[in-house]
């Protein structure tokens, strides 16, 4: 898959937790850092047809759902998921991880997201 | 994505940074507006303070306690009708309201005896009620009265009452969201772990940032109850005081509005390690994965499936009926907090209505990302709006519904713009699949309302037109739409009853034995004990 494509696949991925998620927006830049890398690395297994649980504790579990939920939405609406090959979903979700850091903690004009307490 | 410049506040130039207008292209990474900032002067803020954040948003909708105020009188105005977080004990916390009724002769010599006066004698004008919350204002903090040694007092002298004590003057924050704040760390400090809830369910859930408007609570507790699980509390609309002492036993909080209850599910998750899940409770779409995550963290995602099917096939067809006559209508969703994210997208999508402008009265500049992202190109965001930028905004989007509170509410109909009440709603719930579908009735009334139509003659100058009857509002609203849809049998108009709430109190649920798996029949009195109260 070319460059251009992945980025044109990975922009409709980002339109859909854009208009449709909240796990993004926890409002300090630590929690988001946690929440992109656990929420976006399970989709990204759960894609790719690998083992997405870690243990049975609440917070595993939590996060495992929001990604089920995710992907769930994604192949209901990005039926080109379902023919895609791993490694180009890898790449996708590797390339929508990145951008998601970037809009929501990197880039973001947030001025919350560095105070040290809730 | 520019600023946008009010004409009104050119000459407050520090308000431009507060609005912006989302461009074609622009990422959130390109402007967002200021936001949780002290008030400029000049600029006549119309937010509220933070006692009303902690007392009238967060601490009343407590249904079993006495909420009284330390201060003056007119601190504790919110009460029957400018609230409506019902409960199902018979809206105790509505129907009385107290306050220590402060004056110049209390600040003068301290107000201590007289707080302590009046809490007695709440507690026997009430005998039933053997909680309270007592809240700070701006008087009482002034004058440094100390209100949780009066309350100690009172827990020894009469030990089978609890006191809570919110320490939140008005002063204490730029808006009612400092007032959130505080509340959420006092309750979590002061009393959760005192109390050790009966768990009667394997699955155990607390349900956060959600005040019953309307009962809004209730609608969500039914699909969450059918799928088995146990709300151990709410924190906080129709709650009892002591089953939100008990939240750390839940195995997962569900938060609704997270600008007001999210920094006790943060703390919760990092001292007693219950995970937060944030979901939506407004819109079909959104509420189905709401309940399918909820129910994939238990690992019973057939029964949300089920109640996703039967609730859609119920409802669908009469939201459909109001989308066909909706599309393209134009609407500022201009809320307190967390509603402008809430619903913009859902009402685009699934009402075909046109969201021109977003505005947050106390809300963060991350409510602003959630509700510009999910907002369409051209939207105008705007940060605690002062009256005459909502004038301006109005006259320049001149969008054909407002969604907002009462106060603001009022401005809009004097320029003949309809509003709906975004707080206390008109004839909510408006959560839920059926909820959903009164809201979307509410926005077609509003805005096809014949009797709005009238407002635009000037009997002044205007001729009356006499030649013509009465008009109604599919005159109005049909005009647009095809045959195909005007005659389509499968759809209908709202059937919701008056009032759907009474009904789902009498409802039964069965339970999985935390123990055995066992499902049983739990009886009402479990979810709603102090019935006796009113």
């Amino acid at each position: 898959m070319d460059e251009t494509t992945a980025q044109e696949k990975m922009k409709q991925l980002e339109w859909y937790i854009t208009k449709h998620c909240l796990w993004q927006y926890n409002s300090r830049g630590w929690d988001r850092e946690i929440q992109n890398e656990r929420i976006l690395g399970k989709s990204k297994q759960l894609l790719c047809g690998e083992n997405a649980r870690e243990d049975d504790s609440n917070a595993d579990r939590y996060y495992w759902s929001e990604a089920m939920t995710l992907v769930e939405a994604f192949k209901r609406y990005f039926p080109w998921l379902k023919t895609m090959k791993k490694e180009d979903i890898a790449t996708v979700m590797q390339l929508l991880k990145e951008k998601m850091d970037y809009t929501m903690i990197k880039g973001s004009l947030n001025q919350e997201l560095i105070k040290e307490k809730y | 994505m520019p600023y946008h410049q009010f004409k009104c506040s050119e000459c407050i130039p520090e308000r431009l940074e507060h609005a912006v207008d989302k461009g074609a292209g622009e990422e959130l990474t390109d402007a967002l507006p200021l936001g949780y900032l002290n008030t400029i002067p000049g600029t006549i803020s119309e937010r509220g303070c933070a006692y009303c954040g902690a007392k009238h948003v967060i601490g009343t909708p407590m249904k079993d306690v006495i909420h009284i105020s330390h201060g003056p009188v007119g601190c504790t105005y919110d009460t029957w009708q400018t609230k409506r977080y019902i409960s199902d004990n018979g809206c105790f916390q509505l129907k009385y309201t107290f306050a220590s009724d402060m004056k110049e002769a209390n600040i003068v010599f301290g107000a201590e005896k007289m707080l302590k006066k009046n809490i007695v004698e709440a507690f026997k004008a009430f005998p039933n009620i053997k909680r309270m919350t007592v809240y700070q204002t701006c008087a009482s903090a002034l004058i440094g009265d100390d209100i949780n040694a009066i309350a100690e007092e009172v827990m020894e002298e009469m030990p089978d009452v609890k006191i809570f004590v919110c320490n939140s003057p008005g002063f204490a924050g730029p808006s009612q969201s400092g007032g959130h704040h505080k509340i959420n760390l006092a309750w979590l400090s002061q009393m959760v772990g005192t109390v050790e809830p009966e768990i009667y369910s394997k699955y155990v859930i607390n349900y956060v940032g959600e005040y019953n408007i309307q009962g809004d609570q209730e609608i969500m507790k039914d699909y969450i109850q059918r799928m088995g699980i146990q709300i151990l509390s709410t924190f906080t609309g129709n709650s009892r005081f002591d089953d939100l002492c008990g939240m750390h036993r839940a195995q997962l909080n569900v938060l609704e509005c997270a600008r007001s209850a999210e920094y006790i599910c943060d703390e919760l998750r990092v001292r007693y390690g219950i995970p937060r899940m944030d979901i939506d409770g407004f819109g079909f779409e959104a509420l189905s994965d709401s309940l399918l995550k909820i129910a994939y963290f238990f690992g019973i995602e057939e029964r949300a499936r089920a109640i996703i099917d039967e609730e859609t096939a119920r409802w669908k067809p009469e939201l459909d009926w109001y989308a066909a006559r909706l599309q393209g209508i134009k609407v500022c969703i201009w809320p307190g907090g967390s509603k402008l994210w809430h619903w913009a997208h859902s009402i685009h999508k699934e009402m075909g209505l046109e969201v021109v402008s977003v505005y947050t009265k106390f809300g963060h500049q991350g409510d602003m990302e959630k509700g510009i992202s999910r907002c369409e190109e051209g939207a105008l965001a705007i940060d605690d709006p002062n009256e005459l930028e909502t004038l301006e905004a109005m006259y320049t989007l001149k969008p054909d519904i407002i969604f907002t509170g009462k106060r603001p509410g009022e401005v809009a109909k004097k320029i003949r713009v309809p509003y709906l009440n975004a707080h206390a709603y008109h004839n909510g719930p408006y959560k839920g699949y059926e909820g959903w579908v009164r809201f979307a009735r509410d926005i077609y009334n509003a805005v096809y309302s014949p009797m709005h139509k009238l407002a635009f003659i000037d009997i002044s100058k205007d001729e009356i037109p006499t030649g013509k009857g009465f008009e109604t509002q599919r005159m109005y609203s049909d005009v647009k739409i095809s045959d195909e849809v005007k005659n389509d049998t499968a759809l209908r108009q709202c059937t919701s009853k008056y009032d759907p709430i009474p009904a789902l109190r009498e409802k039964t649920y069965t339970f999985p034995d935390p123990k055995t798996g066992e499902w049983k029949v739990v009886s009402n009195e479990k979810f709603r004990k102090n019935s006796g109260v009113a």
